[in-house]
């Protein structure tokens, strides 16, 4: 039980992770980012090939970081602009659809071109014991890796001025323009941010299982999902929500058989979207 | 911008004609008529082409999906993100009784409809109980889409698993002809009845109701209109048509499997389909279905390059024409209408 | 210090204010006076840069403002504190004062002055603005924007929602304000409040400049007194 336990929380944690760009986005800027996924697969891609032509493994990782982040800024200044000029429901209605759009660009062109590539980073060395269970080196790496974004990021948004910036604009966008902060730039350095989080979750996931071209979708939906649950814009709320979840995906996995412990995973998912839809740590509007 | 009220969608994709839809039938039934008509005659053309004709074939079966989901999201702004899976239950479920418990076709294809129909109703009278604004009605039902998903991959034995499955029933009748003839007739009787329902619900009381909720909702209520009650009606026709179109499809095919209903396979491609015809509009559904099974076609040989076409139609359609062919092209001929009656 | 000239603004394309006309010099505390619905909130959004004008010019400090937007407005020099407030509910008092001074680094001078101003904040530092009163939250709105060290600050109807107590000690705090040289502009519905701490004032009606004057001129102008001041 506590092999599960420990398992769901490593996929957990990514999860959280995924969903935390996913939720900031929409925090911040009332959009939905359907290209998610696709930063994450295209930031893995540029590492895989990186590394095949020679690259070693850490700058090639920060290459991929970089393109995640340029990616997140692309959006920004190219499909982000019209929606912006909207509000409510019809911006985050607009921005799903033509992120939409520039995740079938994306998905086209990877899988025309690099049909079979994937990334897989291995972690080398054998099983680490961790509470009497034996892990895998590649999913220990992978969530303490998490696990210190997490802390930074929860730092930056603590005790930096920036950070306290960011969360005013979700707080309340005309009270912080008011006070000389710009909800546009706060938005561009968000989409950087969520960019590079992708692409680290893309990195970090490779070292547990394969991260393919066709891989897009099913991230951003696991991304979207998690990030309802745990509430929109609300960055503890999608840890709680990946953790759980997590849990919820490796017990009914193990119980019962993978493809019903999916269907209960998003049964779950559906429960808590109905009973609360604002999330489970999300404001209630 | 309506982005303040929950119930109303986005108004600014939605076109179809608000006040102008005449109550005089003639002005359904001669472009209907003529619809009808131009589409029969294409077997003519291309006839000889199995190949062509199976692709006809599914051209009008997403002409169907496309007019179910018009009815759904265009007339009541239900954001369903399980269109593929409603026509899926319609299609697993027909296969399941006819191959599996033994029933005739016929009774399967409406015992397969009915269940579609009581689905689709479901889940629109919980998002409506429970007050699901469109991008929480489109998460919701995108969870049933891939709960629906991983249970045929689950139920393996019934449904074929990841490789999905022949079925046995029609097989040496007219149904399965390898000229595709019937099918394309059958698949076409359903697209005439489909927009023949559709236009008539327009002009009738509920369909009155339709457009009031659907331009806003909270303004409707105040007015005296039941909200929850009109869009369980429309989630109910239009998944009728879902399952009704999914079930037949798939008894003239032969063949079924997860993909055949998937969300990429379906819902993506009838959202785009709806958006390029018109949102809301009688014919659109047939515009896009037509007009994206040919380039499709015309497209077939590069693979997945031809997604990336279909990103930038999606871009440059909900950029530029959001309320789609039909609504622009109908405001720029009356702005060409006014120009020319200016000059004179 | 801030010039207003034939500002019309408004929403949708129909105009909630026309022509308005109004002028702010340097250490002054001026009043826009008027009842509900005169387009005094109006006023105040357009000036801050929320609304764009639909004609007119603003000037501050001889410089033309007309039209920027509300966030770089607020690095030039001016508050605006709004009858709404726009408070960060999750937020601390702490995190606000150190907000107000961005994106410079927040003088810790200032900050003690604020506090002084205002002891109620300091008790409460670590507590969230959303759970905080009306009193207490207008209270951390103008600390917030006062942590900026702005020259002038506009505040708009700041009595709203403030018992009579309250609404006094806000004032009071103005008036300490004001002798540190902070100049003031104020709209405000109550009228009395108003003309006890300002020198000069406007009265808008139904989106135009009706009168203008130092206050004993409005005071004894027979139209303020009976619509304004309940004297028959």
């Amino acid at each position: 039980m506590i092999a599960n336990i420990l398992d769901g929380i490593v996929l957990g944690l990514q999860f959280g992770l995924l969903a935390t760009g996913l939720t900031l986005i929409y925090g911040l800027g009332g959009v939905l980012n359907l290209g998610y996924g696709q930063i994450a697969v295209v930031s893995a891609i540029t590492v895989a090939l990186a590394m095949d032509a020679g690259m070693p493994v850490l700058p090639a990782v920060g290459l991929g970081l970089l393109v995640g982040g340029l990616l997140g800024l692309f959006l920004d200044q190219t499909i982000l602009r019209p929606v912006y000029r909207l509000r409510g429901e019809g911006r985050v209605l607009l921005s799903l659809l033509l992120t939409l759009g520039v995740s079938f660009i994306v998905d086209g062109f990877l899988n025309w071109r690099f049909p079979l590539k994937a990334l897989s980073l291995h972690i080398g060395g054998g099983a680490v014991e961790i509470l009497g269970v034996l892990m895998r080196r590649g999913s220990l790496v992978a969530s303490a890796i998490t696990l210190v974004t997490f802390a930074g990021l929860f730092v930056f948004f603590r005790s930096t001025s920036l950070g306290r910036a960011i969360r005013s604009v979700i707080e309340d966008e005309d009270g912080a323009r008011l006070i000389g902060i710009d909800p546009k730039q706060m938005l561009r350095l968000i989409l950087i941010l969520s960019g590079v989080l992708a692409a680290l979750v893309a990195v970090t996931r490779s070292m547990v299982a394969p991260v393919d071209t066709k891989s897009g979708l099913s991230i951003t939906v696991f991304a979207l999902i998690v990030t309802v649950v745990g509430g929109l814009g609300n960055v503890v709320g999608a840890l709680l929500a990946g953790i759980i979840l997590g849990i919820i995906n490796v017990i009914a996995a193990k119980l019962i058989g993978s493809y019903i412990s999916l269907i209960i995973l998003l049964g779950a998912a559906a429960v808590t979207i109905l009973i609360r839809p604002a999330g489970l740590l999300g404001v209630k509007e | 911008m309506s982005g303040q009220f929950t119930g109303s969608t986005g108004t600014f994709l939605i076109g179809g004609t608000e006040a102008r839809t005449s109550r005089a039938l003639p002005a359904l039934l001669i472009p209907l008529a003529a619809a009808g008509a131009i589409l029969a005659l294409v077997p003519i053309w291309i006839g000889d082409s199995r190949v062509l004709m199976g692709v006809a074939v599914l051209g009008l079966a997403f002409v169907c999906y496309t007019i179910g989901f018009n009815v759904i999201f265009g007339s009541t702004g239900q954001l369903f993100l399980c269109v593929g899976a409603l026509a899926g239950v319609g299609g697993f479920g027909a296969t399941i009784l006819a191959d599996n418990v033994g029933l005739p076709i016929v009774v399967s294809i409406l015992v397969a409809t009915l269940a579609a129909t009581l689905i689709g109703g479901l889940l629109s009278f919980i998002a409506v109980k429970r007050s699901l604004g469109v991008i929480f009605t489109g998460i919701v039902t995108l969870i049933f889409t891939l709960s629906f998903d991983a249970l045929l991959l689950g139920l393996s034995n019934l449904t074929g698993g990841d490789s999905g499955r022949l079925i046995a029933s029609g097989a040496d009748t007219l149904l399965r002809a390898r000229d595709r003839v019937l099918p394309y007739y059958l698949m076409l009787a359903l697209v005439v009845l489909f927009l023949l329902v559709h236009g008539l619900l327009r002009r009738s009381h509920i369909g009155w109701a339709f457009r009031a909720l659907r331009d806003d909702a909270v303004a409707a209520e105040l007015a005296g209109v039941d909200v929850a009650r009109y869009r369980v009606y429309g989630a109910l026709i239009g998944a009728a048509m879902l399952g009704l179109a999914g079930s037949t499809y798939v008894l003239t095919e032969g063949r079924i499997s997860p993909t055949t209903f998937g969300f990429g396979r379906v819902d993506v491609v009838v959202l785009v389909m709806l958006a390029f015809g018109g949102i809301g509009t009688l014919f659109g559904p047939i515009v896009g279905a037509v007009t994206f099974t040919i380039i499709d076609e015309i497209l077939i040989d590069f693979g997945q390059l031809r997604h990336v076409a279909y990103g930038i139609l999606i871009i440059v359609l909900f950029l530029w024409m959001p309320r789609g062919v039909i609504p622009t092209a109908a405001y720029l001929w009356r702005r060409v209408r006014r120009l020319v009656e200016v000059r004179e | 210090m801030l010039e207003v000239t034939g500002l019309s603004a408004g929403y949708q394309g129909n105009d909630v204010v026309h022509n308005v006309a109004l002028r702010v010099d340097k250490g002054e505390a001026v009043m826009i006076i008027g009842s509900n619905g005169s387009g005094k909130t109006t006023l105040f959004q357009t000036m801050c840069g929320l609304l764009s004008p639909s004609s007119g010019k603003v000037l501050f400090e001889g410089d033309d403002i007309t039209g920027i937007p509300a966030e770089r407005i607020a690095r030039l020099g001016m508050r605006f504190v709004s009858a709404a407030r726009h408070l960060f509910p999750r937020m601390t008092v702490q995190e606000h004062l150190l907000l107000g001074a961005y994106p410079n680094r927040p003088d810790p001078e200032t900050m003690s002055i604020v506090l002084d101003l205002f002891p109620r904040l300091a008790e409460r530092r670590r507590q969230r603005a959303g759970t905080m009163s009306g009193g207490e939250q207008q209270m951390l709105a103008v600390g917030r924007a006062l942590m900026s060290k702005p020259r002038l600050l506009v505040l708009d109807e700041p009595s709203t929602g403030l018992a009579p107590l309250l609404a006094k000690a806000a004032y009071e705090a103005l008036a300490v304000l004001r002798e540190r040289g902070l100049t003031v502009l104020i709209t405000e519905q109550q009228v009395p409040l108003a003309m006890a701490f300002c020198d000069r004032g406007y009265v808008l009606e139904n989106g135009f400049i009706r009168l203008e004057g130092t206050t004993e001129q409005l005071a004894a102008n027979p139209a303020v007194r009976s619509a304004y001041l309940g004297v028959t």
